[in-house]
């Protein structure tokens, strides 16, 4: 593990990439803090936005929406438990650029480099799943509780109503393809907002395949060639507070009382559980 | 108002620079001279070549139904079958289509996996009208317009024995495959029958259900695949899968015997007059897109339909002349209702 490490960071709106950096940078700085990864050493660039980010997250905060016009690049260089070293970079993207690539089916110029990156993080919130549902279901279920559905003016149909599975896949699809391929590449799948998820008892790769089971079927295909692995992610730990609307909430004053700040953090691997937000990082710089 | 210069038809007058007549006339006496007004100048004409302002996106592929030529390409990357779809209107064919995407969104279907599409946008666009976030009260599917060429819908399917195969399924309207009932040379234009692996035959179990309108649907429906195998536009040894759609009304019809005596006739009937050119003939009942699911399941019957598509065509030579193609009683799969899938 040398040299400078390119991650990028992908995933839908609210998916939670600007929270996972924002844990990431006070963990790999906080003192004590047992990681696979760590903070070595300040490199030249600016860490004005990562510090802000960090500071927010220990508040309590929830993170502002990335700002819509193109990436905020990060570096961070740090250095694996044998003292390895590497720079690793991350662009902090709007997810709007991604549902873009979707509905508009454009690219901005801008996120091409980004977008090549060999080592790949893709978030999905766990809690905001759009799941396809259907109406001849929906029909029967109403007859035998003995409802009559409203009869409401038809939606026409617009890419934004997709499932997220399918966009997800097709946004995959996407850097495999076309001006975004480089061949194969490695993928850390992160299922966020894990403290929302986990009450159903299952591990990351079941929430995969129970509630995104056309992105499981794909990559489990192995059609494209993806290095993949599957964590459930808390960066929170549980409800943050929005300034802006006054929010105090008792599950926010919890994770503030917790001994360290990193202790709010929960990555789960199978039934491996840590507080180390490092690991898929690890895994995918090898 | 314009302004107004002389100019001099003499080529060796200076009229127009000195302001003297070469032969001596007082100006305007001179019988060369011409006015020459501003609006005779011709105006410089614009750049042909426009301002290019720098592109600052890249386009991606639409995600549509594929047309022929994109269609093709794709088909030479992988292993892959084409997959004629073909009935009259309102049998169910872009219903069965959907139903197929649609069944992969909850799962693998008996061990074929999706593997990838390149046609996202359009199995979203065909799917909508039998999804919640549609607010429509019955599912319901749009029609393919008549007329317009044919596209494809295309699917990646993984199996562990087989690997990976590209399947790509045709999408026309049914009134155009009608219209060969009435001039078999419209057949001349269904390239996407000759280039079929497997022939899909849909038939309307609704209207089959239907007293009225049974008769028509027997007549009709056979006489599509006549034309077909006359005007050679299926090749020899493709396999025929007659697919008996929206089991749904079927089920809940008081006809449902007479449907499946009348079905079981035509599946013998077409299997008796083509047993010469045809591989193999294999019937199928679907509800792929049902209105509820009272009687039947959701996609019930899709997933036999799609391994069927994967299969490879048998060799022609293996086709023996005369002999009936097999084929099965559709009693057995109108009461299958899918449990245990």
């Amino acid at each position: 593990m040398t040299g400078e490490r390119h991650i990028s960071i992908i995933g839908l709106p609210s998916s939670g990439k600007t929270t996972f950096l924002a844990a990431l940078w006070h963990m790999v700085r906080e003192a004590g803090a047992n990681t696979e990864l760590s903070f070595d050493q300040l490199s030249e660039g600016n860490y004005e936005h990562l510090n802000a980010l960090a500071k927010r997250w220990r508040f309590g905060l929830i993170q502002q929406r990335t700002q819509v016009s193109g990436a905020r690049a990060v570096t961070m260089r740090l250095k694996d438990t044998d003292g390895r070293k590497a720079e690793v970079s991350f662009p902090d993207l709007p997810g709007e650029d991604f549902s873009q690539m979707w509905e508009r089916r454009e690219l901005d110029k801008g996120m091409l480099e980004t977008l090549k990156a060999p080592l790949l993080v893709l978030m999905i919130n766990g809690d905001t799943i759009k799941m396809p549902a259907w109406v001849a279901e929906w029909t029967t279920l109403a007859k035998r509780i003995g409802s009559k559905p409203a009869t409401k003016e038809i939606v026409d149909w617009k890419a934004e109503v997709s499932p997220t599975q399918v966009k997800v896949v097709d946004l995959l699809q996407m850097l495999m393809s076309g001006d975004l391929k480089i061949g194969g590449r490695r993928l850390a799948l992160l299922i966020s907002a894990w403290d929302e998820v986990e009450g159903e008892g299952q591990t990351p790769a079941q929430v995969l395949q129970s509630k995104l089971p056309l992105l499981s079927q794909y990559l489990q295909s192995g059609r494209d060639p993806w290095t993949w692995q599957v964590w459930g992610i808390s960066a929170q730990g549980g409800q943050y507070e929005d300034p802006d609307k006054d929010e105090n909430f008792a599950e926010t004053e919890r994770l503030r009382d917790l001994e360290r700040a990193s202790d709010r953090i929960k990555v789960v691997e199978e039934a491996c559980v840590s507080s180390d937000i490092t690991k898929p990082l690890k895994w995918l710089i090898g | 108002m314009a302004t107004q210069q002389l100019t001099c038809g003499n080529a060796d007058c200076n009229l127009a620079s000195d302001g003297k007549c070469v032969e001596g006339y007082e100006i305007g006496e001179c019988p060369h001279t011409e006015s020459l007004s501003l609006e005779d100048i011709p105006e410089a004409e614009e750049s042909s070549t426009p301002l290019v302002q720098p592109e600052t996106t890249i386009a991606l592929a639409s995600g549509e139904a594929l047309e022929r030529e994109d269609a093709s390409v794709l088909q030479r990357r992988n292993v892959s079958r084409s997959i004629g779809l073909i009935g009259p209107n309102d049998a169910g064919k872009t219903s069965l289509i959907a139903g197929v995407f649609d069944l992969f969104q909850v799962g693998a279907l008996a061990g074929a996996q999706f593997a990838g599409s390149s046609t996202l946008i359009g199995f979203e666009r065909v799917c909508h009208l039998a999804r919640v976030a549609s607010q429509i009260s019955v599912p319901h599917t749009e029609r393919t317009s008549r007329g317009a060429e044919p596209t494809f819908f295309h699917l990646d399917v993984h199996q562990e024995q087989n690997g990976l195969i590209s399947v790509f399924i045709s999408d026309r309207s049914g009134e155009d495959y009608l219209a060969v009932n009435d001039q078999i040379s419209q057949a001349d234009h269904f390239f996407e029958i000759r280039r079929a692996d497997c022939i899909t035959l849909l038939v309307n179990g609704a209207q089959l259900a239907d007293s009225k309108l049974r008769h028509e649907v027997k007549a009709t429906t056979p006489q599509i695949v006549d034309a077909l195998i006359e005007a050679g536009a299926i090749r020899k040894g493709c396999r025929l899968a007659i697919v008996l759609t929206k089991k749904d009304s079927v089920m809940a019809s008081t006809n449902r015997e007479r449907v499946e005596r009348d079905f079981n006739g035509l599946v013998a009937s077409i299997s008796r007059a083509h047993a010469a050119s045809l591989g193999e003939v294999k019937s199928f009942v679907v509800a792929a897109s049902p209105k509820e699911t009272e009687h039947v399941t959701k996609g019930e019957g899709v997933a036999d339909l799609l391994l069927y598509w994967l299969q490879p065509n048998l060799p022609v030579a293996s086709i023996s002349d005369g002999e009936l193609p097999k084929f099965e009683r559709m009693i057995d799969l109108l009461t299958d209702t899918g449990a245990g899938k």
